[in-house]
């Protein structure tokens, strides 16, 4: 029914391609994230699958219907903007009902519709006021209500809680899987913040520089990353990447250590090694890697390195450790945590053919 | 030492008092220098014996109003003023609304050279368009004249719309005359306060399923009535302190405008009538203040709130 499908979507702004080809299909029900760094097109996209932005070349099809010329508001689609862009003149409750006072719905049919959402949504005391005088999280909800009280099939969502405060944020990270969850609409989320789309996403997509970087379940692109953007993007601290060369399994870093990889990764003088801070274990009192600076905070640590080469690593290890700024200390590689990158940033995956071989 | 300690304070307290008191003296000196004119206007409108000295009245009377109301052509003055000037600002803010929002939303090149054009128009002082813009109406008019001696043989009938369409000697010819020279103030306003409003609303309205009628009667009209307050308010004051259009544009007597009733009062060649003429004066002072006092509330009236947190 709602299944959005993009079969490539190519957006062209005064001859600068943004968006570069995007094929992607978001199911039905299924709660999408595009997350991606600011310009990388996301908001494009979502702007176009809104329809208020035109589609170049490519098709973009809703619940089966081709939708690329169809305007906005007959696309059963609802979206919630970055700016709430709630009705500054109009109450709450008008602010909700809007939509449904376009469509000439009754009058006691919008009141008993707009007070449905408002006590889903924890409103019902605010319908009188102007936005001017909600807070943030109540500005939020009430866009949230504009859009679910049309009881559209998808709802589009552009960097919502970017205006938020953290605490808020976290909260409403919450109420909106839990939303998603009784209305079971199809959702496509908006976002540059990693940590919003590993917390709510069924299927997350990563955008970079107009192309679809990677995409999949929230874990896969963790466990799994195609490439050193993805690799990077998802995951904080970001994992960390060393330059080396690998001869018949084994990667040795700029500054001579060594780690044992699987023999079916080959050979190449212009690789990366990937891995993640908290994959890493600090040996104390070795060599090789001096502490830059530790951040503490409680329930984990951050430590930095860096070794005589100049190269930088980021190691986190749980709970509250005091290492001191310049301690020399060497580090453990686990082979099963560390990733081969080509240099071009394409992830290099161990051949099984040359793995028997050898 | 103590009781010199209190005193410095106190001695520089009341050095400060009396420079305030100094300086209030002078302002109000000032105030009541430039309200003079205006309490005489006042006093004099109301007063039996008003004469050009600034008095206090002996007693009030309303006797000045009433004759020029109902023994002069008062009424009709006002009544034109009235008409002309009203529809003229109407005229305005709805080309100014519509001009002003799609200049301010347009992206084409040709905006600024544009925007830069109709403040020019504003920048030539009228006086030195009359003879080209008399010449184009007189045109016009010789049009209309044809087309209404056309349409019908009544002679009654022809007059009254001979006085309304005629673009010389008749309403259309001033309200056209004003809307245009009001306008390109009114659309630069309107188009600063379009700026203003972000787009996201009409996107929103747009998802929401309103047409572009709907958006601009739901939407954008509400957000940018304080513009519209601002445009409104300049264009009515400036074209009801207007004196020279009436004068060019209009003979009849039956056409004529308050300023020039005022002005052919003043000229009259038998004694000036003071208390006729500050009465005058006082009606019409009032709709520029009624104007402003509506606009006020309008021009103070912000909205915030419905974008960002």
């Amino acid at each position: 029914m709602s299944k959005i499908e993009l079969r490539g979507i190519k957006k062209d702004y005064q001859g600068t391609e943004i968006v570069k080809g995007i094929d992607i299909t978001i199911e039905e029900g299924e709660f999408a994230v595009i997350v991606g760094p600011s310009g990388c097109g996301k908001s494009t996209l979502l702007r176009m699958i809104a329809g208020l932005e035109d589609i170049s070349s490519g098709e973009l099809v809703i619940g089966g219907k081709l939708m690329n010329m169809v305007p906005p508001d007959q696309r059963e689609i609802a979206m919630v903007f970055q700016s709430y862009a709630l009705y500054p003149h109009m109450t709450v409750a008008d602010n909700i009902g809007f939509a449904l006072s376009l469509k000439k719905v009754p009058k006691e049919e919008i009141a008993k519709r707009v007070k449905d959402v408002a006590k889903m949504l924890e409103l019902e005391h605010l319908l009188d006021r102007k936005p001017a005088a909600l807070s943030g999280g109540q500005r939020q909800r009430v866009a949230i209500g504009r859009a679910i009280v049309k009881r559209p099939k998808v709802i589009l969502f552009d960097e919502p809680l970017s205006n938020l405060d953290a605490k808020l944020r976290v909260q409403m990270r919450a109420e909106l899987t839990k939303l998603h969850r009784e209305f079971g609409s199809t959702i496509v989320y908006v976002t540059h913040d990693q940590v919003e789309a590993m917390t709510m996403a069924q299927k997350i997509v990563v955008l970079h520089n107009g192309h679809v970087a990677q995409m999949g379940a929230p874990l896969d692109l963790y466990h799994q990353p195609d490439n050193t953007f993805v690799a990077q993007f998802i995951g904080v601290p970001k994992m960390n990447l060393v330059k080396g060369a690998l001869q018949h399994g084994l990667f040795t870093l700029p500054c001579g250590e060594q780690v044992q990889l699987d023999a079916g990764y080959g050979s190449s003088n212009e690789l990366q090694l990937g891995v993640r801070p908290e994959h890493l274990q600090i040996v104390r009192g070795g060599s090789g890697w001096e502490v830059d600076l530790v951040e503490r905070l409680g329930v984990e640590t951050f430590i930095h390195l860096h070794c005589k080469t100049q190269e930088q690593l980021v190691v986190r290890q749980e709970g509250d450790c005091q290492y001191d700024v310049g301690e020399k200390v060497a580090l453990t590689f686990s082979q099963d945590r560390c990733f081969l990158f080509e240099s071009h940033g394409q992830r290099r995956l161990p051949a099984i053919a040359i793995a028997v071989a050898s | 030492m103590v009781s010199l300690v209190r005193e410095m304070p106190m001695d520089t307290c009341a050095a400060g008092q009396q420079a305030q008191r100094r300086a209030y003296l002078t302002l109000i000196l000032i105030s009541l220098f430039c309200l003079a004119p205006f309490f005489w206007v006042l006093l004099a409108a109301f007063d039996p014996k008003a004469s050009q000295f600034l008095a206090l009245p002996e007693s009030l009377t309303l006797a000045h109003f009433h004759n020029l109301l109902t023994n002069e052509s008062g009424v009709r003055w006002i009544m034109n003023s009235v008409v002309i000037i009203g529809s003229a600002t109407v005229l305005t803010l709805i080309f100014a609304g519509l001009g002003g929002y799609a200049l301010s939303r347009t992206r084409a090149w040709w905006k600024r050279p544009l925007l830069y054009a109709i403040i020019l128009v504003r920048i030539v002082p009228p006086p030195a368009l009359i003879v080209p813009v008399y010449k184009v109406m007189l045109t016009l008019n010789g049009w209309m004249h044809g087309l209404i001696t056309g349409l019908t043989d009544d002679a009654a009938l022809q007059t009254t719309l001979l006085r309304m369409f005629s673009f010389v000697d008749g309403y259309l010819g001033l309200i056209l005359i004003y809307t245009a020279l009001q306008l390109p103030l009114a659309i630069w306003i309107m188009k600063t306060f379009f700026d203003a409003i972000p787009k996201d609303y009409e996107e929103a309205a747009a998802l929401d399923g309103a047409s572009q009628w709907q958006t601009l009667r739901y939407v954008l009209i509400p957000l940018a009535l304080p513009g519209f307050a601002a445009a409104g308010l300049f264009a009515f004051i400036n074209a009801w302190g207007d004196f020279l259009m009436p004068l060019m544009f209009t003979s009849s007597p039956e056409l004529q405008t308050l300023p020039l009733g005022m002005f052919r009062a003043f000229l009259r060649v038998d004694a000036i009538d003071y208390g006729f003429l500050t009465a005058l004066a006082v009606i019409y002072t009032l709709p520029a203040v009624i104007a402003f006092a509506f606009a006020r509330r309008f021009l103070t009236q912000t909205f915030s709130g419905g974008v960002k947190g």
